[in-house]
């Protein structure tokens, strides 16, 4: 009997390593095909992830034109808009792509090493790279044209990001194994989360709330997300209500559930 | 070298639950080569994606040594929207080979031409396995699974399979299913027979052939 413990607590100890190293290997190379097929389809490829937040703003841009609002004092409106709606879009890719992330990759099953939580992580990798760049593209470029760049506090702007994508990637992991039970699931999340930008504080900063609403709008994690980022960005900014603990608690939450869910249907999962 | 211990599927059907592999058991040791006959629908390539780690069994386990190919078939493991190329690349990653390397193989090995670098989505049922038969053998495997596949093409490109398993003969194991005793024949020297579930062994294919049509 001893004689084959040994040799056995050795070789999972190898092959535990090899198995990390095998799922580097399988995540770089779907980050790779994802890069080729998240905007493959249009002409305009990754193009598309700037154009999206840019109408927003100059949406906004209008509005504020039309009703001669001057926007917040110390943010500029590309700023405010900005900073909004990168963050709520980093959390929503995440959430919509990580949830049809096996039913689209179903083929790649067919690799007994490429697993479903490979196919999730490597998206919301990928989503990070889309949206930080994009962050870095339109909010350095306003301050370009400003002709400054004052970051109050550029490791909270991180974190609020980090949790923006992990919030979105760990619900949209939930949904994915759910989808396994039900395809109308993706259709009713997407119906339902709509709303869910408008109370975000994409357009709106908390403190311009009034207190009766603002006490239902902090049960919203997103929202915490998206007045940390701001009060990371603008020094003359400072959000009081929120936390960085709150939406960490929603995504600890998430992953949980996300992570008992796949374990149930990983067997159900067929590979034709 | 895989070990099949006392393997156990089912799968629930509009009748009831339906007992695909009763308690299989099946060794086969390193650079050998096993050939499994069975009717259509006997479960064959339910055990062959078993072995090879794509699909969990309900009872028992699955003992690998060494690099276990995915199961090789006509279907599945490809991007339709993607080229054969593309899909190249992205398995030649996952294995951790040299990526062109394995592309230049395979571009050659499949005889595709310039359907290479078109989508899957373009290409029949033949030209998909024949890419799918070229990207396993660009691929150093201690064991091929195989499904069918090489009925593939016409004869001189079935002649280029056999030559290639061949060539890796002693060195890496092939697991064939078929419901042709002709193809197990030329490709290994033993088979074994699923029937209702339950697998049995023989010494020589000749005798499993027996054992098939009995």
């Amino acid at each position: 009997m001893n004689e084959q413990t040994a040799p056995y607590d050795a070789l999972t100890l190898r092959s535990t390593g090899r198995g990390l190293l095998v799922q580097l290997h399988v995540i770089h190379a779907l980050i790779l095909r994802e890069t080729r097929t998240r905007f493959g389809e249009s002409h305009l490829g990754y193009l598309w992830a700037l154009i999206e937040p840019l109408l927003w703003i100059a949406t906004v841009a209008a509005t504020y034109v039309l009703t001669g609002s001057t926007g917040k004092p110390g943010m500029t409106m590309v700023g405010f808009v900005g900073t909004g709606i990168i963050t709520y879009e980093l959390f929503r890719n995440c959430q919509s792509r990580v949830m049809v992330a096996v039913s689209s990759n179903m083929p790649l099953l067919f690799y007994p090493q490429v697993q479903p939580l490979d196919m999730m992580i490597s998206r919301v990798l990928l989503e990070y790279a889309t949206w930080f760049s994009v962050f870095v593209i339109i909010l350095g470029g306003d301050a370009l044209v400003r002709g400054e760049l004052r970051v109050d506090d550029p490791l909270l702007v991180i974190l609020g990001l980090l949790l923006a994508g992990a919030l979105g990637g760990s619900f949209g992991a939930a949904l994915c194994s759910l989808t396994v039970y039900s395809n109308s699931v993706d259709k009713v999340a997407n119906a339902l989360l709509r709303p869910m930008m408008f109370m975000s504080g994409t357009f709106f900063a908390l403190e311009d709330m009034p207190p009766q609403l603002a006490d239902y709008l902090v049960f919203n994690p997103m929202l915490h997300v998206v007045e940390l980022v701001r009060d990371g960005w603008f020094p003359t900014y400072t959000s009081t209500r929120v936390n960085a603990w709150y939406p960490s608690i929603w995504i600890g939450g998430f992953t949980i559930l996300a992570l008992t869910l796949e374990r149930v249907v990983r067997p159900k999962l067929q590979v034709t | 070298m895989i070990d099949v211990d006392e393997v156990t599927k089912v799968y629930a059907t509009n009748k009831g639950p339906h007992v695909v592999l009763d308690h299989v058991n099946l060794r086969i040791p390193a650079g050998t080569s096993m050939g499994i006959l069975g009717v259509n629908g006997a479960g064959k390539s339910t055990l062959l994606r078993i072995m090879s780690g794509v699909e969990m069994p309900d009872a028992g386990q699955v003992r690998r040594q060494g690099r276990i190919s995915w199961p090789i078939g006509f279907s599945g493991g490809f991007n339709g929207s993607l080229s054969g190329e593309e899909n190249c690349r992205f398995v030649a990653r996952i294995y951790d080979e040299d990526v062109d390397r394995v592309v230049g193989f395979t571009h050659e090995f499949s005889e595709l031409g310039d359907y290479f670098y078109m989508p899957i989505k373009t290409y029949s049922s033949g030209m998909k396995g024949r890419l799918a038969f070229g990207l396993s053998m660009a691929v150093d495997f201690d064991a091929y699974l195989v499904d069918e596949v090489t009925a593939v093409g016409d004869a001189s490109f079935q002649k280029k399979c056999r030559e290639a398993f061949a060539e890796r003969r002693g060195r890496s194991s092939v697991i064939m299913v078929s419901h042709q005793p002709s193809t197990i024949r030329s490709y290994c020297d033993r088979a074994a027979v699923l029937k209702q579930g339950r697998l049995t062994v023989y010494d020589s294919v000749a005798d499993a052939e027996k054992a098939y049509h009995a």
